[in-house]
């Protein structure tokens, strides 16, 4: 028997979600960078009330063209806070759809996620909110912004390079 | 550490630092910390925060001088203030969060209430002390202030000792980069904008303070990032396509040592000084000519020539607070420990400019100050790595004598050398050997 639409429609998702943050935790950028719009943003903001990352500082606040700079980075022979590439490993629940697509604002989801990090020797843990805002394309999703809000966004933090 | 039995005696202190190269200890040494807690930090003008943090009555803004937790506040009648944030009853932190606006202050233990100046309103059941003589009004029951407070052009300042200059005479030569960011705002005014960045490394708060005007370092470290962006720029947009905003600050920290060298650096009493002067790496931004427009409006063209022809990179005003006036964001310098620092960023608005000018700051200091940004890791990579590297017994001395003899007096207490020059290393090194060995 078929799945009602609604459960067929969230696990499409939730697939997409764990997809996008195995692809960070796998290093396959470019992957990772085929699955954002055309003008895609991720954003990771420095204050849980920020109003948007234009006027407020950001942890991170990225283009395709700045993603296509730090992604290109981590590459670089002489990226020496690099060494050994850290690794990560995404964690990611509690996927819910706050908001269906309209005809003019895309699909909304949200989750909450865990990012282990082992850097420079040392195992790091973030945790916080994503917010996905999904169109739809081919069947599938493209991200026209991914924010990841930290729940520590506004204290004190050491240094980081992944995406959260 | 007991101060009849000091871990270092003024003797030993003094060999540790030579005109021409500083021993690994200063870096390493936890009691070398505690001393310079104690006879830097605890001495002379510490920046606290900016008087747009507090502009309404009723404001408060919390930070710490020498680690020691204080509040700045304005009372209701506009008057300015730095209390120690410490209960003049029991000693609990009297304001825990970081900012907010309020009536008075109350304890939160035993609801001691404090005026905003830190004078005491009202004790709970105060007539109890009455056999001891003790009532509001004695001065042992208000919040103390601390000893000094000094406000340059907005840019609060406090010391913990009684003595010593007064703020504008310490601040001397480099009091003109605060006053040129604030002539960069068309109404002559700064203003903080909410959104601190707190960035911790895991390194001794002087390399940091040093690394700033060291201008042999960009075009090595940075290269994963800007010579990134540059290649980045040219497959994506073409050759000779302009820049984004973002790209036009990334590119730029690979620039030449020639380049580098022409900024010159500049070296003032104090351990003060800047790097840049009529050129640096923050020159060649676009122009934004709504900006443009509102500054000769407000100042004429001549006058806004004379401005914008000042463009320093960093000053740094030892030991606390470094600035980059030509975009408008402060690093604010908070040691922790021999090995933990946190660098505190701000974004300031120029009043009667276009958003575009902060948008480009808070552009800037998303990608250079961020604790995620591009940039600063590899910095900070650099620190960790001294930091311990200078654990070995490898070799006691660090060098400081590139360029030793070509600093130029340029007018008295104001030196100048090209940007290659360790002039800003012997000059913030000296000054601490002062503050160091100065007797109480």
């Amino acid at each position: 028997m078929a799945l009602p639409d609604t459960l067929l429609f969230q696990h499409q998702v939730e697939q997409f979600v764990y997809a996008e943050v195995r692809l960070l935790d796998e290093r396959r950028w470019e992957a990772w960078e085929a699955l954002f719009a055309e003008e895609g943003t991720y954003w990771a903001p420095a204050a849980h009330d920020q109003p948007n990352p234009e006027e407020h500082v950001s942890l991170i606040y990225e283009n395709a063209l700045l993603r296509k700079v730090r992604q290109q980075r981590f590459k670089h022979p002489n990226a020496f806070s690099l060494q050994p590439f850290p690794r990560t490993s995404h964690l990611v629940s509690n996927v819910m759809i706050d908001q269906e697509a309209t005809d003019t604002s895309p699909l909304v989801v949200s989750a909450r996620f865990i990012m282990h990090e082992f850097r420079r020797g040392q195992p790091n843990s973030y945790a916080g909110a994503y917010r996905y805002e999904l169109v739809t394309n081919d069947g599938g999703f493209l991200i026209q912004q991914k924010k990841a809000t930290l729940v520590n966004c506004n204290g004190t933090l050491t240094s980081s390079a992944m995406y959260f | 550490m007991s101060e009849l039995q000091p871990a270092y005696r003024q003797s030993e202190l003094s060999e540790l630092v030579e005109h021409d190269r500083v021993h690994r200890s200063i870096y390493t040494d936890p009691e070398i910390f505690d001393l310079e807690m104690a006879r830097i930090w605890g001495k002379t003008w510490i920046y606290v925060g900016h008087e747009s943090q507090v502009a309404n009555p009723g404001d408060y803004y919390t930070t710490t001088v020498a680690s020691q937790p204080v509040i700045m506040s304005r009372d209701h009648d506009g008057q300015l203030h730095v209390l120690f944030n410490r209960c003049a009853h029991k000693g609990a932190q009297l304001v825990g969060d970081e900012c907010g606006n309020l009536k008075e202050f109350r304890c939160c233990y035993h609801a001691w209430r404090f005026a905003m100046d830190g004078r005491c309103v009202s004790i709970p059941l105060e007539e109890g002390y009455a056999d001891a003589g003790f009532t509001k009004d004695d001065p042992a029951a208000s919040v103390r202030k601390v000893p000094r407070v000094g406000s340059y052009k907005g840019f609060v300042f406090a010391s913990l000792s009684e003595e010593g200059p007064d703020l504008e005479t310490w601040l001397g030569g480099v009091a003109s980069s605060i006053d040129n960011m604030v002539d960069r705002a068309p109404e002559g005014e700064l203003e903080v904008v909410p959104g601190v960045m707190r960035y911790e490394h895991d390194s001794n708060w002087k390399f940091f303070v040093e690394n700033l005007n060291d201008m042999m370092h960009p075009m090595i470290v940075h290269q994963s990032s800007s010579l990134t962006a540059r290649v980045v720029a040219k497959r994506e947009l073409g050759k000779d396509a302009p820049l984004p905003p973002a790209l036009e600050i990334i590119s730029p920290f690979t620039q030449s040592y020639a380049f580098f060298d022409d900024m010159g650096l500049h070296a003032f009493d104090n351990g003060h000084g800047y790097s840049g002067g009529k050129n640096s790496i923050h020159a060649a931004y676009s122009d934004v000519e709504a900006y443009n427009e509102a500054m000769n409006e407000a100042y004429g063209e001549e006058r806004v020539k004379q401005i914008f022809a000042v463009n320093r990179h960093n000053t740094v005003f030892y030991p606390s607070l470094t600035i980059k006036g030509a975009i408008q964001t402060i690093r604010v310098v908070k040691p922790v420990a021999v090995d933990k620092t946190i660098i505190e960023s701000f974004t300031l608005r120029l009043k009667g400019a276009p958003d575009e000018l902060l948008k480009r700051s808070i552009l800037y200091c998303n990608l250079i100050n961020s604790s995620a940004n591009l940039v600063g890791p590899d910095d900070q990579e650099a620190y960790l790595r001294q930091q311990e590297g200078l654990k070995t017994q490898g070799n006691d001395w660090i060098p400081l004598s590139r360029d030793i003899n070509s600093d130029e007096e340029l007018e008295p207490g104001h030196y100048y050398a090209k940007g290659s020059s360790d002039l800003a290393f012997r000059n913030q090194l000296k000054a601490w050997k002062q503050y160091m060995l100065a007797e109480d």
